[in-house]
């Protein structure tokens, strides 16, 4: 299957580097920050996401991670979000703005970029996949990687959770065996 | 013997100190001990913490933020290429996979033929590497530890006629567990943290662990100390708690090729010839992976204990580059390099104990750069030149290769869309044209050369001594002083380097 690729839309390629996104993520945070249900339990717990981004992460864990594979356990389940919180608290500052600036391009620019008029996480599966397969082939070197560090970030918050190991035939930590 | 964590300062601390080394890996620790043992007072300043065998629990999520810079986030300028360096006392030498090679004695030819390196022959280094193999108990892997990932590599090596060789190692009591890169719980890693600086700190050393070194200290053409801040040593964030001022004659720059020349960098070092934090190789690798019938199984086991060198020559310029050994992971590793998302990808990771995986590495001849953003923080500039990306293919398809005559009923190498062949008349006719940064998943552990050495000080940073050209009592011992790439694991040669070394930074101590 062919994957589908981004436009080069003037607006968006310029929006592909990161070192531009600020302004635009400004702008569009004002906007970005509305709407967004998280738990009132939950919000108030939240260290290193916004409560918008904590969303974005939600909906990009359940589409990563196992999507869709019957019996698995989930990216809900195994709080994929919440470990994502707690690790870009403690970040360095550079790469935490990095990515928080890469969230509100996957929310808001990348859909619109594949002419969708609703944000990622507003978008149905089947949509938001294409928007995340964009990204993996995008023709843009930054975008790619942003992803491939990203999907690292989802992984490593899913495949901590001791439940995945048998599905893949890991039998995990062995640290009880230290003499 | 001092020793103490930056997070338990209560105020801002000034000392004063013979010398001072910046990082404990493999060279800074070497750097610590000489020193001590010649009497000198010696303070050593860690960036990350001071960890015990005990806190190695092998979990990916834990470990990753504890051992290495970034939480192993680091990458290049343009996302191109991880990097993946140690913090943490003992530097990369806690988290590597305790390969022990020495320098080849075509890269020291070189080194003194092009880059006027002098004192620094084959039989001028003999005493340090033997000294250094003797302290961290280097031996040959036996046979019987050669794990089934690394028999995949033996055998189609094997098959195809091509060299390899059983690896060396400092491992004394392996528990054969596989967890390796995440520290060794069981310390049987012979390494800088169990070895070296245990001898330093006998000897005298001071030590302080996390503090980050921002500025050297340089007045009237000679370094007389660094500024530090000491932090509470949780994760990257590194909240700052106190200020640290060490004041010393001699400063020793040990913390890698990349922190070493931004710490460089951002001191303002006089730099007249533009030569600071050039000249990085990186040494980089992608992977390929065969899925065999039989489990493999190859998180179990010594990670690394087979290479093959049918590519790899030592001859700058040459067509042949590529250290192929094998490359491991566990889950969280492992599903990161693979394609793909969602329902395909945990189909791939459903194969995770069926695979066998091996990684080429190119003798990098491209010319990167560290540079510090306006935090102060490293840059890495790294565009692989085609010359290396010719060579990064030619290193997958032999793997690919390998793999295959050893009996994987598919290899994946792991681009955007993946490339998955079965067989050698497929492999023939691929189009290797899209390997390149960015379209497949590479990463990078061995970063030299920022601080080269060498005779002129136009083309290089230090002198053959070790000692800065234009800064009287600065001294670089790590990977930042190779001209190039090693071609193989660093961490013998730095540890023999700087031993071999230490004795002018004592000198200059002493004046």
């Amino acid at each position: 299957m062919k994957l589908p690729r981004l436009p080069r839309r003037k607006v968006l390629k310029a929006a592909l580097a990161f070192g531009v996104l600020g302004a635009a993520g400004s702008v569009v945070a004002v906007v970005r920050s509305r709407g967004y249900e998280v738990p009132e339990g939950v919000r108030k717990k939240l260290v290193g996401l916004e409560a918008w981004q904590y969303v974005v992460v939600q909906h990009l864990a359940r589409r990563v991670c196992a999507a869709d594979e019957p019996g698995v356990v989930t990216p809900d389940e195994t709080d994929v979000a919440g470990f994502v919180d707690a690790y870009v608290a403690n970040m360095a500052p550079r790469m935490r703005r990095d990515l928080g600036r890469f969230f509100g391009v996957i929310e808001q620019l990348a859909p619109a970029g594949l002419g969708m008029s609703s944000r990622f996480t507003r978008l149905d599966a089947r949509d938001q996949d294409r928007v995340l397969a964009s990204l993996e082939s995008s023709s843009s070197d930054l975008l790619r990687g942003g992803f491939e560090g990203l999907k690292a970030l989802l992984f490593m918050g899913y495949y901590r959770d001791a439940r995945t190991w048998s599905l893949i035939g890991y039998d995990g930590p062995r640290v009880e065996a230290r003499p | 013997m001092t020793v103490v964590r930056g997070r338990d300062l209560r105020g801002d601390v000034a000392v004063d100190a013979d010398a001072v080394v910046v990082g404990t890996g493999a060279g800074g620790s070497i750097a610590m001990r000489e020193l001590a043992r010649a009497g000198l007072k010696v303070v050593a300043l860690e960036e990350g913490g001071y960890h015990r065998a005990s806190d190695f629990d092998q979990r990916e999520e834990h470990m990753l933020p504890m051992l290495f810079q970034d939480g192993g986030g680091r990458t290049t300028d343009d996302l191109g290429i991880r990097v993946l360096g140690g913090r943490g006392v003992g530097g990369s030498t806690v988290h590597n996979t305790n390969l022990c090679k020495r320098t080849p004695d075509a890269i020291l030819e070189l080194w003194a033929r092009k880059y006027g390196v002098e004192g620094a022959s084959v039989a001028d280094l003999e005493a340090s590497f033997a000294s250094i193999e003797k302290d961290l108990s280097v031996s040959e892997i036996p046979t019987d530890d050669v794990n089934p990932n690394n028999d995949a590599l033996r055998r189609g090596a094997l098959a195809l006629g091509w060299k390899g060789a059983v690896l060396r190692h400092n491992r004394i009591g392996c528990q054969k567990s596989g967890f390796c890169e995440l520290g060794c719980a069981y310390d049987a890693k012979q390494n800088a943290l169990k070895v070296v600086v245990p001898q330093a700190l006998a000897a005298g050393a001071d030590l302080y662990s996390d503090v980050d070194v921002r500025r050297l200290l340089v007045e009237r053409g000679a370094a007389v100390g660094v500024e530090a801040i000491a932090h509470d040593g949780v994760g990257a964030a590194k909240r700052p708690v106190a200020k640290l001022t060490v004041r010393a004659k001699v400063v020793v720059l040990a913390g890698s090729a990349v922190g070493s020349a931004a710490l460089a960098r951002r001191s303002g070092l006089p730099d007249p010839y533009a030569r600071l934090g050039r000249g990085l190789r990186m040494h980089p690798g992608g992977v390929v992976a065969g899925r065999f019938d039989e489990a493999i199984l190859a998180h179990r086991g010594i990670p690394q204990s087979y290479e093959c060198t049918e590519l790899l020559s030592y001859e700058e310029g040459s067509d042949k580059r590529v250290w192929i050994v094998p490359a491991f992971a566990h889950p969280i590793g492992t599903a990161a390099t693979l394609p793909g998302f969602g329902a395909a990808h945990m189909r791939s990771m459903r194969a995770y104990a069926h695979l066998a995986v091996l990684t080429a590495m190119v003798h990098d001849e491209t010319s990167g750069e560290v540079d510090v953003d306006g935090d102060g923080e490293p840059v890495i500039r790294y565009r692989m030149t085609e010359p290396d990306r010719v060579q990064l293919a030619k290193g997958l398809v032999a793997c690919a290769r390998i793999l295959l005559a050893a009996g994987a009923k598919e290899v994946t190498i792991p681009a955007v869309p993946p490339v998955r062949v079965t067989s050698t008349r497929e492999l023939d006719a691929l189009d290797t044209s899209f390997v390149r940064p960015h379209s497949v998943p590479l990463s990078a552990v061995h970063p030299m050369g920022t601080l080269a050495m060498g005779k002129d000080p136009r083309v290089s940073v230090v002198a053959s001594t070790g000692e800065h050209h234009q800064v009287k009592g600065l001294f670089a011992l790590d990977g930042s002083l190779f001209p190039t790439s090693l071609g193989g694991p660093p961490q013998i040669s730095i540890y023999a380097f700087a031993l071999h070394l230490a004795k002018h930074a004592v000198a200059s101590a002493r004046r």
